[in-house]
């Protein structure tokens, strides 16, 4: 056992629980008073051989009576679909204003210019906030 | 059958002395449980009286897979966490030595005792955790089952536990060298 586990032990060892006669007679009288509840088994159903067929042949009855009713019925006339007439699509012509993309400086260059762009944002943020507080 | 098992059928059929018998044992350790875990002596009492009664009155749920003070410490958790809302008394309001059941029931010494420090740096699950491994001995799984945790997270707050208590009394030593040598 290491120090810890020991010292735990030793100090809980030094905690005083004595149960009072009191307590102990209180507990005994609730006792008493008390019927422990019996466990709540699943009661098993029985029911009679008889049920089984008489369920069965009830449900084969209605399975057959659903067919014939289902074959037996006029079948209904089909709605006739009307024609759509097709149109041709006609898609409007978009004039673009557009310009090719051109790569004025290598790409490092761009970067630093962003950057030294986004320095002086901050710069100007702190100032304001300097300003206010 | 087991004297244990033998006086569980005959407390299920309502023999209360074979009950008694059953938790006479184990009513100590729990009380002592109790009584770092309540905010006085007598939500302690209460406490016991609550779990000792539930005990009785569900024992026919109990599952014979488990040990029965693990069944038990479950209930008796349950009740202290009932006793002691959290919006009534605060944990820090322990600290109040008038108030506190476990500064009143430790014998006089002259190092603060670790269970006082542990309840101060642990959290009430960590903290019954430490307890139940190392004052009742109980296995990890079954600690885990009493807090309704899984296996690795009671291992990984056992030894933050233990790491905290480490350093607690680590302290306590170099306090106590200190003091020897002016």
């Amino acid at each position: 056992m290491d120090k810890l586990a020991k010292q735990l032990r030793d100090d809980a060892r030094q905690i005083d629980c004595a149960i009072s006669e009191e307590l102990d007679d209180r507990i005994n009288a609730s006792l008493q008073g008390i019927t422990p509840q019996a466990a709540h088994e699943p009661r098993a159903v029985s029911r009679p051989a008889w049920f089984w067929w008489a369920s069965s042949l009830t449900g084969v009855a209605a399975a057959v009576a659903v067919i014939l009713i289902v074959n037996l019925q006029a079948p209904e006339p089909q709605p006739v679909a009307a024609e759509r007439a097709v149109t041709p699509l006609v898609l409007p012509a978009i004039e673009w204003h557009t310009e090719a993309a051109v790569l004025t400086s290598p790409l490092e260059e761009e970067i630093e210019n962003l950057q030294s762009d986004l320095k002086k944002a901050e710069e100007a943020v702190k100032q304001d906030i300097d300003r206010l507080f | 059958m087991s004297s244990e098992a033998t006086l569980i059928e005959a407390a299920r059929q309502g023999s209360v002395p074979a009950f008694t018998a059953l938790v006479r044992s184990y009513r100590e350790g729990l009380f002592r449980f109790l009584l770092t875990r309540a905010s006085s002596y007598a939500d302690a009492e209460d406490a016991l009286q609550d779990t000792l009664i539930n005990a009785y009155r569900y024992l026919h749920s109990y599952d014979s897979r488990w040990r029965f003070s693990t069944w038990l410490y479950r209930i008796a958790i349950n009740n202290v966490a009932k006793l002691r809302p959290a919006n009534t008394v605060e944990f820090t309001d322990l600290r109040d030595e008038g108030n506190d059941p476990l500064a009143f029931c430790i014998a006089a010494s002259d190092r603060e005792n670790l269970w006082q420090c542990a309840r101060r740096q642990l959290s009430d699950e960590v903290y019954t955790a430490m307890w139940l491994r190392y004052v009742e001995d109980m296995s990890v799984r079954d600690i885990a089952t009493v807090l309704e945790r899984s296996v690795s997270w009671t291992k990984v707050n056992l030894m933050r536990g233990r790491k905290i208590l480490d350093a607690e009394l680590g302290k306590d030593a170099t306090d106590d060298e200190s003091k020897a040598y002016g």
